[in-house]
């Protein structure tokens, strides 16, 4: 359910290419800066291609994936983390090892971004799992050089993906059927209940593995003459351009970066947020969705004859 | 390249072969010539070698699978021992067994593509071969599809197609049927025809179930233990005997004719007429002799159980996004042994799922043993209910057999378990793979080490999904009468199958399903007889003996033998 579904959307027939750029902008800008307007705008921005890819289902499974990690990390951060000054609550015991521990708004709210900086990288990792086939994947590496070999690894595991999980559910059920209680006793003994599925799981995996290479060789795989591809991914000059644009995006916030801008203090108080921070997170945000806006009208204004899926 | 070559287009000469690592040789002295155009059908047992012949035909023995290889394998003319796998792919074919593991793209179009790009041939010629691959295997729908949106049928039919592509000249087909439902596999057949007689392509199929492509073969060929013993027309093939030695599954019709021509009749087959092979020549050769022996007071065997229910199924709704149980009831009691008829994707195995609690119910009620599927665990039902599952490698987990079916006891907790599990393994002819790594086992020995692992802990229900599936004959037989001395000791058998043959010689009740519900429960002669599809081969024969009065409930050849022993022996009162 949370793979990649074939669907007529602008988002959809976007080339592969900017919308890895893309992803790729998101996670190192969401790593560079720690500013809570820049890191909430960030996420914002994600939300338009969930929306013009008609994924919003699917993506809202990441996002909530995402939201059940926020109070782990926040819970962490404020047991091992107590700077700060505004002490919330204090256990008046001398815990061994912790001392004598204080949670701290400061440290409260560092959890709480740093769980949206997850957010942020879950949902733009959700956009490109939900609307790019792996195949374009797979194109978009041969396109980049990639050795088509390592290229035909990644191919193979993604198209087994579903049969491997397949197998775990079976394998699975058929160890709990033999009396398997995989839910019971000690984490360690839960793990070590996890051996029967383990081991038929990788056996039958390598038998498959050696299928496959017969199939693959009764199919001239391995002759030494080129290799042709039937299928390229073809990059118009509007798809260069569009990845140029997000590229700059990139280029901006890291320039913004060493400038100083968007950075804030959690520690000892929490500082106040400044203009210059805010207007970085607008520019950032417009544009990162500038290209999705733009080929959403592109779209809807073209002759629906003309919506010819993916290439 | 293409070139010309002399005699055959597959030619063997003295071919021997041992697997690196075996003892036991799996091809002894295999001498054949098969012209071009020809349809061939290699029959035999399981371990019989089929297989390994069929990888010598495109070099995958020896060139992937080392051993000792004697003797010499011609293809289109080239030499496999010095052509490469590669080469001999733009003349050889191959489609295998498992309809997934051979497919290795995401998408239709693209595997197709797979073989071609391989060989270096341009873009623009890809792509007028995949619409002509397509078009010929029927599948232009499917052009867009990732192999997990297809069934088996399909998937077997997209790698036909994906074969067809590179223009070879020998198409070797692996048991390509083995996995698939009936419909599927006879899409599958009609396609392989379509092939041969249409483009002239030489055809070798393996193939256990003989009833399903005799008519289509131009020449058979039997191997045993890794040797031809028969090697001729189909008709010619049938009525020689070593075959029945094999064990391979006579065609019920032909099975019948031949009997009938030992005990009854010996001259049947006068005016020309020839070894039927289908139930229409079925029907012409035997209608005389059924005329006589009408109105004939035969019942079938039955066996009524009247023990104590001990599975209820009650109005069962189950489902994810879609329903695949629509309202399904069912009543099951103890001694009984029940088939579960019903294509793929009928709900099949979902409904047996549902009777361990790996499935619970979304509305309405199972209740195994007194126990309420919503309110036990699975562990607890594991102790009443066995469930066999359809993949044996899915099973195996331990390193000797003995570990592998003392695992479920120790689990559950029981004692004297050396004691079961000797008694368990002598039951199922196992003794002497005791110390065996289960994996290294054939599929038959595997499926037994299944088998036996569930029946160590003697459960009150056994449950098995499509136990036989994959199986040559004489171990289909062997399986389904240790399943018929096990429910005899009071417990109750309930198996998912495809093969309607089987459910026809064995057991005594049959519920068929469709699409999520339960469209036939009945008694298995009322309920397997007078049906198109889901009737056995000799029923579909004698539907048309009815206006005779003949028994329209015989299912098997030995009902039908009964019938005309007791039609006959009147008449010479």
């Amino acid at each position: 359910m949370m793979v990649y579904k074939e669907a007529d959307t602008p988002i959809h027939r976007m080339n592969p290419m900017p919308k890895i750029i893309w992803a790729i902008t998101i996670l190192i800008l969401s790593l560079i800066f720690d500013n809570p307007v820049v890191l909430i705008l960030l996420f914002v921005a994600t939300i338009p291609p969930a929306i013009f890819g008609k994924i919003i289902k699917e993506w809202s499974f990441f996002v909530k994936l995402g939201l059940f990690f926020i109070p782990v990390i926040v819970l962490l951060n404020i047991a091992f983390n107590h700077n700060g000054e505004h002490i919330l609550y204090t256990l008046g015991h001398n815990l061994p090892f912790f001392g004598s521990p204080v949670i701290t708004l400061e440290a409260l709210f560092y959890g709480i971004m740093m769980g949206i900086r997850l957010l942020v990288i879950l949902s733009a990792f959700a956009i490109i799992t939900l609307s790019v086939h792996p195949d374009d994947i797979v194109m978009l590496m041969l396109k980049m050089k990639v050795p088509y070999k390592s290229v035909l690894i990644v191919s193979l595991s993604s198209r087994f993906i579903p049969t491997l999980l397949s197998d775990v559910e079976t394998i699975t059920d058929v160890q709990r059927t033999r009396g398997l209680e995989l839910d019971r006793g000690s984490i360690i003994k839960r793990i070590k209940n996890r051996v029967p599925v383990l081991v038929p799981l990788l056996a039958n995996s390598l038998e498959r593995s050696v299928e496959i290479a017969e199939a693959m060789e009764a199919r001239a795989f391995g002759e030494n003459k080129k290799r042709t591809f039937y299928k390229e991914l073809k990059l118009s000059h509007a798809d260069k351009l569009v990845s140029v644009f997000i590229f700059s995006t990139l280029l901006v916030g890291i320039i913004a970066r060493f400038l100083g801008y968007g950075t804030y203090e959690y520690y000892p108080v929490l500082s106040p947020i400044e203009l210059e921070s805010i207007i970085l997170g607008v520019l950032l945000f417009s544009m990162l969705v500038i290209p999705y806006v733009s080929v959403w009208i592109t779209y809807n204004s073209s002759e629906p004859l003309a919506h010819g899926g993916r290439q | 390249m293409n070139g010309e070559w002399r005699e055959g287009t597959v030619l063997t000469e003295g071919l021997h072969f041992t697997y690196s690592g075996s003892q036991t040789p799996a091809l002894v002295d295999v001498s054949i010539t098969i012209d071009e155009g020809e349809f061939v059908l290699l029959a035999g047992p399981s371990g019989s070698g089929k297989s390994t012949l069929a990888r010598c035909l495109n070099g995958l023995v020896p060139h992937f699978h080392g051993g000792r290889f004697g003797g010499k394998v011609v293809v289109c003319g080239l030499d496999t021992r010095r052509a490469t796998v590669a080469e001999l792919a733009r003349h050889v074919g191959f489609v295998f067994q498992d309809p997934e593991n051979q497919l290795v793209s995401m998408e239709v179009e693209r595997e197709i593509a797979f073989g071609l790009e391989n060989i270096g041939l341009p873009k623009d010629v890809i792509g007028k071969r995949i619409e002509e691959a397509l078009d010929t295997v029927g599948i232009l729908h499917l052009r867009k599809k990732h192999p997990k949106e297809l069934s088996g049928g399909e998937k077997q039919r997209v790698a036909i197609a994906s074969v067809l592509a590179l223009h070879p000249n020998v198409l070797v087909l692996d048991e390509p049927t083995s996995e698939l439902d009936p419909q599927g596999a006879e899409d599958v057949l009609k396609v392989v025809e379509r092939i041969n007689d249409e483009l002239g392509i030489t055809v070798i199929l393996i193939e256990h179930r003989l009833d399903r492509v005799m008519h289509l073969v131009d020449r058979v060929i039997v191997m045993d233990r890794g040797r031809i013993i028969a090697d001729g027309e189909p008709r010619e093939v049938m009525k020689d005997e070593r075959l029945r030695e094999t064990g391979t599954e006579i065609p019920p019709v032909v099975d019948l004719t031949l009997k009938v021509m030992e005990h009854y009749e010996p001259d049947i087959l006068r005016d020309g007429f020839k070894i039927p092979l289908t139930v229409k020549e079925g029907r012409k050769i035997l209608r005389p002799l059924f005329r006589r022996v009408n109105g004939v007071e035969w019942k079938p065997q039955t066996h009524h159980q009247t023990g104590k229910t001990v599975v209820l199924i009650e109005n069962v709704w189950f489902g994810y996004d879609q329903p695949i149980l629509k309202g399904v009831s069912l009543n099951v009691r103890k001694g009984e042994f029940v088939a579960l008829l019903g294509r793929n994707a009928s709900g099949k195995t979902t409904l047996l799922k549902h009777l361990i609690g790996l499935n619970i119910p979304n509305k309405g009620k199972v209740v195994v043993c007194g126990l309420d599927t919503r309110r036990a665990t699975v562990a607890e039902l594991a102790r009443h209910v066995g469930f066999v599952f359809q993949n044996p490698n899915d099973h195996l987990i331990a390193d000797t057999v003995f570990e592998e079916v003392a695992f479920p006891l120790k689990s559950m907790g029981y004692d004297n378990i050396e004691e079961r599990v000797n008694e368990v393994l002598k039951l199922l002819k196992l003794e002497r793979y005791r110390d065996c790594y289960p994996r290294s086992l054939s599929g038959g020995e595997k499926q037994r080490v299944a088998i036996a692992s569930v029946l160590a802990f003697e459960p009150e229900i056994l449950i098995l999904d499509e136990p036989t599936r994959g199986l040559d004959f004489s171990l289909k037989e062997y399986i389904m009468k240790i399943l018929d001395e096990y429910r005899k000791n009071g417990r109750t058998v309930i198996y998912s199958t495809h093969d309607v043959e089987t459910a026809a010689r064995h057991g005594d009740r049959a519920v068929i399903m469709s699409e999520g519900k339960i469209v036939i429960d009945d008694e298995k002669h009322k309920g397997l007889a007078n049906a198109l599809l889901f009737s056995p081969q000799i029923n579909r024969m004698i539907q048309s003996f009815r206006r005779y009065g003949v028994p329209d409930e015989i299912l098997t050849v030995e009902e039908a033998l009964e019938v005309i022993d007791m039609g006959l022996r009147r008449g010479e009162r």
